[in-house]
């Protein structure tokens, strides 16, 4: 599923009617049609919501308490890449704070924020699963490991690259 | 018919029969939350645990929605366990919500206090039990939700925003149990869930009984469940009482 589109309009997002399209009328396909629309619009839109209860016979109230239950979706547009910063106990003890602050200063964004130009959103998680290389920073699909607040700016300059 | 035992004393239910049902009839006393007579079952708040001795093991669960399928169940309402389960939980929401009139009912029913060495919190009547939720769901209106999770979630209408769908029924606030769901009512105005709905009033007794969109949620609905015109004009004391007139002997009839 792209992850590059922006608006609910660009011609490259496989647009609404499409998802609902490929998911049963049916309450048990919810998440699912959420999780595509969060991969396709990088967040949750209203109308979405609407739309996908009507075509689901379920209460709008039913699908704004998902949406809003996990995580992974979002009703407000994501960054086109997600930056996630582990606090868990190893990356805690071994200078998470320190990098957070940096990226936070760096980013000028707190955590769950996105920057303004769309390019990052910056995210705390608890324990990646890579204690080893504490503390972590994962960039969409990429960690980065044994993270000091000095690497910050060159790890986002990276990004930003790729980001564009 | 399936027979158990509720501290010691012998009862027979229909199967099918929630143990808390069952261990009222056998004259414990249980308390509850997030219970509701009329709605469908939860178990979100969790006060209403007992003990449950089954095939070899005991455990604890919540008897408001433990059906009674079997023969031979033996449910103790007061042990230390059950005492044990129950505190915490009331403690926990003593803390959240000390606020609440029915919350500190229960605790000093319970003979629990609150928990000194932590600090207060923000203070709120909400419980998160879903009665509210709940009721609205059953009217066919479902105007409500929960949103978000863990220590946020909240009952809201969806989006956050004015209830849409909401016809101003009063119903949540009705069965909530700790007073959180306020409305206003004035100049002929109900206000709630951040809409306005327009109260009807009884041609009789002029005590405003419905709302607008209440009656007509009614008349898009099932059939029957609408009211007829004539029944539409009255609140139901009144229609009561009118339909009590018309069986009534000719003579008595105004007296
Ligand atoms: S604590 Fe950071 S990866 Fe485990
Ligand atoms: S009354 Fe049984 S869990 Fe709330």
């Amino acid at each position: 599923m792209p992850r590059s589109c922006d608006t609910l309009s660009a011609p490259s997002c496989p647009d609404l009617d499409a998802i609902l399209a490929r998911h049963p009328a049916h309450p048990r396909y919810l998440l699912a049609a959420l999780q595509d629309i969060q991969a396709a619009f990088r967040h949750i839109p209203r109308e979405a919501m609407v739309r996908v209860a009507a075509h689901m016979g379920i209460p709008e109230s039913r699908v704004y308490g998902v949406a809003t239950f996990y995580k992974a979706l979002s009703l407000v547009p994501k960054g086109r890449k997600t930056v996630k910063v582990c606090m868990g106990t190893a990356c805690h003890l071994r200078g998470a704070p320190g990098v957070l602050e940096a990226l936070e200063n760096a980013l000028g964004i707190a955590p769950g924020d996105t920057t303004e130009d769309g390019a990052f959103s910056l995210e705390t998680v608890n324990c990646l699963g890579a204690c080893a290389l504490a503390p972590v920073v994962m960039v969409e699909d990429t960690p980065y490991g044994a993270m000091t607040p000095a690497r910050v700016a060159s790890m986002l300059e990276k990004e930003r690259d790729h980001a564009v | 018919m399936k027979t158990l035992s509720v501290d010691g004393k012998t009862v027979s239910v229909e199967s099918g029969t929630m143990l808390y049902d069952a261990a009222v009839l056998a004259g414990a006393s249980i308390p509850t939350l997030c219970r509701h007579e009329g709605l469908p079952h939860e178990g979100a708040c969790r006060v209403c645990m007992v003990e449950l001795h089954r095939r070899g093991t005991v455990r604890l669960v919540a008897s408001c929605m433990f059906p009674v399928n079997e023969e031979g169940l033996e449910v103790r309402t007061d042990t230390e366990r059950v005492r044990a389960a129950r505190n915490f939980v009331i403690r926990l929401l003593l803390r959240r919500n000390g606020d609440s009139a029915a919350i500190r009912r229960l605790a000093a029913e319970e003979n629990v206090l609150p928990d000194g060495r932590l600090p207060a919190l923000e203070k709120e009547l909400c419980i998160r039990c879903g009665r509210c939720i709940r009721a609205c769901s059953a009217n066919g209106t479902d105007a409500l939700g929960f949103a978000l999770r863990g220590w946020d979630r909240k009952t809201t209408p969806p989006f956050g925003e004015a209830a849409a769908t909401c016809v101003g029924c009063l119903a949540c606030a009705e069965v909530c149990p700790t007073g959180h769901i306020s409305w206003e009512e004035k100049d002929g105005h109900r206000r709630i869930w951040g809409r306005d709905f327009a109260l009807v009033c009884c041609e009789h007794c002029g005590e405003p009984f419905a709302t607008e969109e209440q009656l007509a949620f009614l008349r898009a609905g099932h059939p029957s469940d609408a009211l007829s015109p004539e029944e539409e004009r009255f609140c139901p004391r009144c229609r009561r009482i009118r339909a009590g007139q018309s069986f009534t002997l000719e003579e008595v009839k105004d007296r």
